[in-house]
């Protein structure tokens, strides 16, 4: 397998299991988070219609993070599954205190932040520091599936 | 007029700006203001402990009267005192944030004087985390900062003389003359740096502010009787919607009592299941349909860890962990505790599933069809009703007396199988269970019409089997449980008047709860009776009482929970949600009883 297609092939793997855990833990009652649905209704209020749209962007996401992850192995001299994992933790981190607290409720149309006030109508609630409001489980449940998708990227990825 | 330190509970107005709010009182002091949200810890809590809660103080510095009002079609507070030196004009307001940098949060206090030369005098005396917190005391360029922790407070101030550290509180002393004004902004943070406005950019805010209100209410919907109550109260509720989330709380105060010197107070700054019916119905009956849809959204996703069991009350940000605590507070007018967090949060309310199923149905009926994923999650609750409804709960009033077969609360239940009944044949909902459905709502009716009855009263009864009724029956016609012109909801109506009925006001109940001490009347229940009669083609009384209920306001269109129905003197928390929301069902109520 050449280097490209197993990134390719590790972070649509990767991007499986990060979404099948996110998934279970919001069905086991662990979590309010829906990264398909948050990234959806950025372009459509039909939740069903969103959802399916933001499972294609968070595949897309997924495989541009395998990207990422492939330059840091580069930059490493090396890649293995312990090593992707802890980068999985890094990349939790940078998605609930980055991404989804800061940058999501910045562009997102439909999302309030805490700065909403009376003139504006927000249909999504902010996700709050670490994505708490969400549900305490919140930030336990995306460092988990984002060690998961790390690791299994860290083993699929070749030099 | 104080008495100990506190005012009246009416005599206090609301401001805000969709995160959190103040309460003005009519001497100009600013006893309430919690910081950044409406949920969070207070840095004004004067109305809970007069000498250490905190609170701000603007107004003259010579013996005074003061008239009121809201500027019109809006949340911005104009009072006007006047004093035997001249007259001058005082407007308070929590600015909405334009395109620029504004502080985090901003309330505005512009002076204006009227007539003569009036001395006035302001203090601020901020305690942080609900009186616990002393400020550090500091400056900034000539700016008195209060801080705590994450937290900072900046009193700008232009042309409202010198203002001077006096331990943890600042104030100044300045003569205000015909034409000339002053302004003080409370500028804050949290967990940010602060933002110092510049006065031409407060001005500017100011009058944005204005004009945001005044352009919401022009865009409601309402042609009926009581008009300005109407739209005082959806003016009210739009300040209780917390806008980053969209979920309302049901009161923006906490702890409030319902008997003064008694313990029945409680924070009621969360978001109850309860009102969503009632909020849902006024806010697409007013045109607020961005709101609608947004509380709609919000309570989807908030019951979405716990479905198909659903809580009685949710904070903010949809979170469930609400402890309830006793602040060591002296209370209002002594009352004490003083509770922060709601033990309610752990009850067991069975109405809650109806509340929520009327909301959907509303919501779908205003031509916002439900999805897929809601469909599913609603079926599933539907189900869980079929499961729970023969078991006892603590009922809409939230008894602490131990859970009972509250009538209130099976005939809710056949409202959410009902109306899931009705989303099936629509096809929102999934048909796979809806005969399921059938059974039961049938089983709850037989249930309630058998054991639910009194034939010495001639009348539903509070619980299965009991001898006492219960303001909540008079929901029964409202969410269409039964039919108000029928025999046996003519009698519920006749008896909750004979037996709950104080005057224009109405008893929830008579019987033991579980706690000690009084409380007066819900003035909800007083709505809800209009709304049974209006329902019953008794409009003469039903618009009669109405006339009466409205003139009980404060004098800015406020109503607290509960009216002390000898003295006339609001108590319990203030201003409420439900009791608007009531007013506005009942002004529709009528309006249709008029118009059929």
């Amino acid at each position: 397998m050449t280097a490209l297609a197993s990134q390719l092939v590790g972070g649509f793997i990767g991007t499986l299991v990060l979404t099948t855990m996110l998934r279970g833990a919001s069905e086991m009652g662990l979590t309010r988070m829906d990264l398909a649905f948050l990234l959806g209704t950025t372009v459509s209020v039909n939740r069903r219609k969103a959802k399916a749209i933001g499972y294609v962007f968070h595949f897309v996401l997924g495989l541009l993070f395998a990207f990422g992850y492939a330059v840091c192995f580069m930059v490493m001299g090396r890649s293995s599954w312990w090593l992707g994992a802890l980068l999985g933790v890094l990349h939790a981190l940078f998605v609930s205190i980055v991404v989804v607290n800061v940058l999501l409720p910045a562009v997102h149309p439909r999302m309030g932040t805490p700065d909403t006030a009376a003139d504006t109508v927000a249909l999504i609630e902010p996700p709050g520091f670490l994505m708490l409001n969400y549900g305490r489980n919140t930030f336990l449940v995306t460092l988990l599936a984002h060690i998961g998708y790390g690791a299994i990227v860290g083993f699929m990825v070749r030099m | 007029m104080r008495r100990d330190g506190y005012a009246p509970i009416e005599d206090y107005a609301l401001i805000g700006e969709g995160r959190t709010c103040a309460l003005v009182a009519r001497d100009g002091a600013i006893d309430w203001l919690c910081l950044p949200n409406l949920d969070s810890p207070s840095v004004c809590a004067a109305i809970l402990d007069a000498e250490r809660g905190g609170s701000f103080e603007l107004g003259p510095a010579i013996p005074f009267g003061a008239s009121r009002r809201y500027l019109p079609n809006t949340n911005v507070l104009e009072t006007t005192f006047t004093t035997d030196g001249g007259s001058v004009r005082v407007v308070d307001a929590m600015t909405i944030p334009d395109g620029g940098l504004s502080p985090m949060r901003e309330l505005v206090r512009s002076v204006e004087g009227v007539s003569g030369t009036v001395p006035m005098r302001w203090r601020f005396a901020p305690r942080f985390d609900y009186g616990a917190q002393r400020p550090r005391a500091e400056w900034r360029h000539g700016v008195p900062v209060a801080t705590w922790g994450g937290e900072a407070v900046a009193v700008q101030h232009w042309g409202a003389g010198s203002p001077a550290w006096h331990g943890d509180a600042v104030g100044a002393h300045f003569d205000i003359h015909a034409g000339s004004r002053a302004t003080l902004s409370l500028a804050t943070a949290y967990g940010e740096p602060l933002i110092f406005p510049r006065q031409p950019d407060v001005a500017a805010r100011l009058d944005q502010t204005i004009h945001f209100w005044e352009t919401w209410s022009a865009d409601r919907r309402y042609d009926g009787p009581w008009s300005d109550s109407v739209i005082r109260s959806a003016l009210v509720l739009k300040l209780l919607i917390f806008a980053p989330s969209g979920a309302s709380v049901a009161a923006p105060t906490a702890s409030l009592p319902e008997d003064i010197g008694g313990e029945r107070n409680w924070d009621y700054r969360f978001c109850w299941i309860r009102d969503s019916n009632f909020l849902i119905d006024a806010l697409l009956q007013l045109g607020c349909v961005d709101e609608a849809r947004s509380l709609f959204w919000w309570f989807m996703h908030a019951t979405a860890l716990t479905e198909p069991q659903i809580h009685v009350l949710y904070r903010l940000d949809g979170g469930l962990g609400i402890t309830e605590r006793s602040m060591p507070l002296a209370g209002y007018r002594h009352s004490r505790p003083v509770r922060i967090g709601n033990a309610a949060a752990g009850q067991t309310q069975h109405d809650v599933y109806g509340d929520l199923f009327e909301t959907a149905w509303l919501y779908s009926e205003g031509h916002h069809a439900l999805d897929h994923d809601t469909g599913v999650v609603l079926a599933r609750m539907a189900n869980h009703v079929s499961d729970i409804w023969r078991q006892p709960d603590s009922g809409i009033w939230e008894v602490r007396s131990g859970a009972c077969h509250f009538t209130h609360s099976k005939a809710m239940c056949w409202v959410a199988l009902d109306r899931a009944g009705r989303l099936a044949a629509r096809g929102e909902v999934s048909s796979r269970h809806v005969d399921r459905w059938r059974r039961e709502a049938a089983a709850i009716r037989e249930f309630v019409e058998r054991e639910c009855w009194s034939d010495g009263l001639h009348s539903y009864t509070r619980s299965a089997g009991s001898r006492d009724v219960d303001a909540s029956l008079l929901m029964l016609p409202i969410v269409d449980y039964a039919d108000a012109r029928g025999e046996r909801m003519q009698g519920t109506i006749d008896a909750v008047c004979r037996l709950l009925r104080a005057g224009d006001f109405v008893y929830r109940y008579r019987a033991d709860d579980g706690l000690p001490g009084g409380e007066g009347c819900f003035l909800n229940c007083s709505f809800w009776l209009v709304s049974a009669l209006a329902r019953a083609g008794r409009i003469d009384e039903s618009t009669a009482l109405m006339d009466r209920l409205v003139a009980r306001a404060n004098d800015v269109g406020l109503f607290s929970e509960e009216i002390d129905p000898e003295r006339g003197a609001f108590l319990g928390n203030f201003p409420q949600a439900l009791v608007h929301l009531a007013l506005i069902d009942a002004a529709l109520a009528v309006r249709e009883a008029e118009r059929s």
